[in-house]
């Protein structure tokens, strides 16, 4: 009988009001301190293209987007080589998120060391390379001058060989970095994956 | 003679409200036996095969008092049962639970515990779709957000046991965080009516209510066990109830969920990475006095779901090829291990109600905690990277709800109360991705005043509340530089209704309501892309040119103002019963995403689209009617109509459910010791024909190529792919019944897609890459004792 009397109205008033006071000192006592913000290790800010001539000065493109899926566009460089030229291309891509000194600033370094998942296609306009002929590997089966492998012996395609054909201007070389995880293979190609990059240069040779 | 007693009578009856309206779903119960029915469309109710003797009967209703009679049974009975309203009387457990937000003058529909054990194993989104009006937008075959008459995610206010349910609700693809096993009952109210709960009921009220505690010392309990062929999916779910022994007006319930599935698949493929697992439990405990009561009740759901890995895409030209694809990329062998991409969602709610009763005023007060986590994967560049979450926060909500009801004559109540509430979003650091959404905390308040009453034979409803919301904001734009701002938005939300008996047979009600919310943060601040969806997404408040974030003085952003009027007309004849809801719903300032232009990236061109304003209506009609052929056989025919537009810009909406149709055939035959049903249900879905225009990524490509940017000058809203065509499902399903003991056992056996059809919905986000859901066979048992 005693239970019962305990729990009368008044009781189960101060039931509640102690509940929702004890959560009111939990709420209150939230702190107000700013966000800390992200480090942003995988965006790709600024590629740089090096084609280096056997013996030359090396010709240096770069793409930079430092807002990324902001809404100012990606500011392309042109490319300018010279005809009948052997050129190794290397390519360069950094996170403007990091400070130069920082490793994560290097994000070749970091597709380099899971190349078994990256690859590098390349597509250009018909004619402007001699070798490799046609017009490359983005949505078609032609060849591109691999230099470089990952961990399986597939290209990746961070250094090249290219042979210039005869002038001409107005044209375009667009490179694509695929992220195939586990689905790089010696038959995937530049539809398999999702796209890390893909940015079409003006070309033109001298 | 009891063994050779021949049990062969009959007691039916039906079930009216005070006007001698059917009440369709009310709870039919003869105690101390398992026989116990939902009232049909109709109202009515009927058992066969009973023995003759004495039995009471018990009748209840949610917002009437619950009706209970003494029959003696020695020939067959036609009972005829008239509730009446609870407000006149305010019953208490009702009171304690808020329940009777539903008034006679709201335009609702609901599934009753009955018809919802006959569907249950599903979502609460996908349990929605059974009442007509509501449909829902998919993002592929487990994640259903609920729309109302067109309008969907904030516009819509979701009452969790008497709780505003506050998640991550900004996002098409997040679905609700309620595990439908813990309602007895779910009711949409398809007005704007319901003042009491705030802000944000633009399209309406999805009310999500269970039992009552229980108050004797009974022990009782269900147990459900279900399994689906696609999916290869399996859910169990089991509850426990009873008083406490010596302790007088205690109850408790506790309560738990398991969901188990692997990919599903459609007639020809397996969706790859659609599984999804659930577990979800709760517990309440009260008591209840005659004149007062105090309740608490804790739930906890989490849920981590797959999306179709061939939705994944990086970029315009990515997302060109995923489209064209007959199957979609990386479709493998059937699994149940859920990869990237996926969400991970844990709700928790924590709540304490208490109400007193002190001469003809009801003194209600209730506190409510929700602890909202949500973490989405993505594919990233590495298995370090990838193990984190793309997306994480943390969301806090706290309310508090105090109310007084007066009982001003039997005819009249008068309802005024205040809400408050105060919401922190915080994201979880290290994602290592720009954070979507900014930081925020929020301050809400508001008072409401109701008045409810009965002039001849109409009933009325008036009602008036201003809010207040204030935000604090704290993010990171493009540069990954901090920004921080404060701002608060007010408003009045007026509404106001009538239910008129026009005749013996016929019953109008007519609601007309305003309706306001503010913008959430997500549409003033969020920024780059989000699962799955291959578009840019800017805030109302992101600059395009500076790329900085505007203050929002003189930014003209302003808050969505609804008006929204819906009128529905009820009428039975004998066998025939005829439902129609007409509405208007006009919104003032509507918030959507835009098409804006194309902004190029390191991953080639992207469409752009930011939250922009406008004015949009949506215009409807759903009607139904049935017709009882027998006493056991039935026909209905269902359908439900939407034209939606954006009114400024004189175009159409993306995602707008089309006309939907459905014709069934059941056959229901109940007796003492048995009860069974057979349905059949022809389901036609039309194609969208007003839709906006189709601007294919192949054209986009095109148009850059040649410099020409498809969207600076006209920022229609635009579709990637044509609306798909029609399509009609079929599905039957049949259930059986019967007592064990001390025990209720039920089978069901269900066929959806039973024709094995290959078909795209229009508002499936997943529509762009996969065909839906193939034929899937449920089998359910189903113990209540």
């Amino acid at each position: 009988m005693l239970h019962i009397k305990l729990f009368t109205m008044k009781s189960q008033l101060k039931i509640f009001l102690g509940v929702a006071l004890l959560s009111g000192v939990a709420l209150l006592s939230g702190c107000d301190k700013d966000p800390e913000p992200e480090n942003i290790p995988e965006e790709i800010t600024k590629v740089v293209l090096t084609f280096t001539p056997a013996g030359g000065a090396p010709v240096v493109v770069e793409a930079v987007d430092p807002d990324l899926d902001g809404p100012q566009s990606i500011v392309i460089g042109s490319i300018a080589l010279v005809a009948n030229t052997n050129y190794t291309l290397t390519i360069e891509m950094f996170n403007g998120f990091y400070a130069p000194t920082d490793p994560e600033y290097k994000v070749t370094e970091e597709v380099e060391e899971e190349g078994a998942e990256h690859q590098l296609f390349f597509s250009w306009s018909d004619g402007v390379f001699s070798n490799p002929a046609g017009t490359g590997n983005i949505g078609a089966t032609g060849t591109v001058n691999y230099t470089d492998s990952d961990e399986n012996g597939l290209p990746v395609g961070l250094a090249t060989t290219w042979t210039t054909g005869a002038a001409t201007t107005g044209k375009s070389f667009r490179i694509m970095l695929k992220h195939q995880p586990q689905i790089k293979s010696s038959t995937s190609t530049s539809s398999d994956g999702e796209s890390d990059l893909d940015i079409t240069f003006p070309i033109g040779i001298n | 003679m009891s063994a050779q007693e021949v049990c062969n009578l009959t007691l039916s009856g039906m079930v009216t409200d005070e006007n001698g309206i059917a009440l369709r779903g009310a709870s039919v119960q003869l105690k101390r036996t398992i026989l116990g029915a939902a009232t049909s469309e109709s109202g009515k109710f009927r058992f066969e095969k009973i023995c003759p003797g004495s039995y009471t009967l018990v009748v209840q209703y949610l917002g009437y008092e619950s009706f209970e009679t003494f029959v003696v049974l020695d020939r067959n009975e036609e009972l005829s049962i008239n509730l009446q309203p609870d407000e006149i009387v305010l019953h208490e457990v009702i009171v304690a639970d808020h329940a009777q937000v539903i008034n006679r003058s709201n335009n609702a529909a609901s599934l009753s515990a009955h018809q919802l054990a006959e569907v249950n194993g599903k979502s609460l989104g996908e349990t929605l779709q059974n009442l007509s009006g509501v449909n829902s937008i998919q993002s592929g075959p487990a994640i259903f957000k609920p729309v109302i008459h067109g309008v969907h995610s904030q516009r819509i206010l979701i009452l969790n046991n008497g709780i505003r349910q506050e998640g991550q609700q900004w996002g098409a693809e997040h679905a609700p965080e309620i595990d439908p096993f813990i309602a007895n009952n779910i009711t949409v109210i398809k007005d704007a009516a319901a003042i009491k709960y705030g802000t944000d009921a633009l399209g309406g009220v999805i009310v999500v209510t269970p039992a009552e505690l229980p108050t004797d010392q009974k022990l009782g309990g269900k147990l459900h066990l279900i399994g689906n062929s696609n999916g290869r999916a399996g859910t169990i779910s089991g509850l426990l109830e009873g008083g406490i022994k010596n302790l007088k007006g205690w109850g408790w319930r506790v309560q738990g969920t398991g969901r188990l599935s692997g990919d599903a698949h459609t007639p020809e493929y397996v969706l790859s990475n659609t599984g999804f697992r659930e577990m979800n439990y709760s517990a309440s405990v009260g008591h209840h006095t005659e004149k007062s009561g105090v309740e608490v009740f804790y739930s906890n759901f989490n849920t981590t779901v797959g999306i179709l890995r061939g939705s994944v895409n990086e970029s315009t030209a990515d997302l060109a090829a995923a489209m064209n694809r007959e199957v979609p990329a990386n479709t493998s062998a059937f699994t149940y291990t859920i990869n990237e991409p996926r969400q991970e969602v844990n709700h928790n709610l924590v709540k304490v109600n208490g109400h007193i009763k002190r001469a003809k005023n009801v003194y209600n007060l209730q506190y409510g905690l929700q602890i909202n986590n949500r973490k989405e994967f993505d594919l990233r560049r590495g298995a370090a990277l990838t193990a984190l979450p793309a997306l994480a926060y943390t969301l806090y909500t706290h309310t508090l709800d105090a109310e007084r009801e007066t009982a001003i004559s039997d005819s009249h109540t008068r309802c005024v109360g205040l809400n408050g509430m105060v919401q922190d979003n915080n994201k979880l650091d290290g994602t290592q991705t720009l954070p979507f959404i900014p930081n925020f905390r929020n301050y809400s308040t508001g008072v409401f005043w109701i008045e409810k009453f009965s002039h001849r034979k109409t009933d009325y409803d008036i009602g008036l509340r201003y809010d207040f919301r204030h935000y604090q904001v704290a993010g990171f734009n493009f540069q990954n530089r901090l920004y921080k701002t404060q701002f608060g938005f007010g408003n009045v939300t007026a509404t106001a209704g009538a239910a008129v008996k026009l005749s013996e047979t016929t019953s109008l009600i007519t609601n007309a309501g305003s309706a306001w919310r503010p913008p959430n943060v997500a549409e003033l601040y969020s920024l780059g892309t989000h699962q799955s969806a291959a578009a840019i997404e800017y805030g109302l408040l992101l600059d395009e040119v500076t790329t900085q974030v505007k203050d929002i003085k003189n930014s003209g952003v302003a808050a969505e103002h609804a008006l929204k009027w819906v009128n529905t007309i009820r009428h039975q004849k004998n066998k025939w019963q005829l439902e129609a809801t007409a509405y208007v719903n006009y919104i003032f300032n509507y918030i959507y995403l835009q098409p804006r232009g194309i902004t190029e990236t390191g991953r080639g061109p992207f469409v752009y689209f930011r939250y922009t304003q406008t004015d949009a209506s949506f215009t409807g009609v759903d009607a139904s009617t049935q017709y009882e052929l027998s006493n056991k056989f039935s026909v209905r025919a269902s359908a439900s109509l939407l034209r939606a537009r954006d009114v400024t810009q004189k175009d159409f909406l993306i995602f707008i459910p089309s006309n939907r149709y459905d014709l069934s055939f059941r056959y229901e035959s109940i007796t003492i010791n048995k009860s069974f049903f057979a349905q059949a249900k022809l389901k036609y879905v039309a194609r969208q024909s007003r839709s906006p225009r189709v601007v294919s990524t192949a054209e986009i490509l095109a148009a850059k190529e040649q410099g020409i940017d498809l969207f600076l000058q006209d920022s229609r809203n635009f579709d990637f792919l044509a609306a798909p065509e029609g399509y009609a499902l079929l599905s039957v399903s049949t259930g059986l019944s019967v007592p064990v003991q001390n025990t209720k056992l039920d089978f069901r056996l269900s066929a959806d897609n039973l024709a094995n059809v290959r078909y795209r919905e229009y508002t499936n986000r997943m529509r762009y890459f996969a065909n839906e859901t193939g034929r899937n066979v449920t089998v359910a048992v189903n113990l209540t004792f």
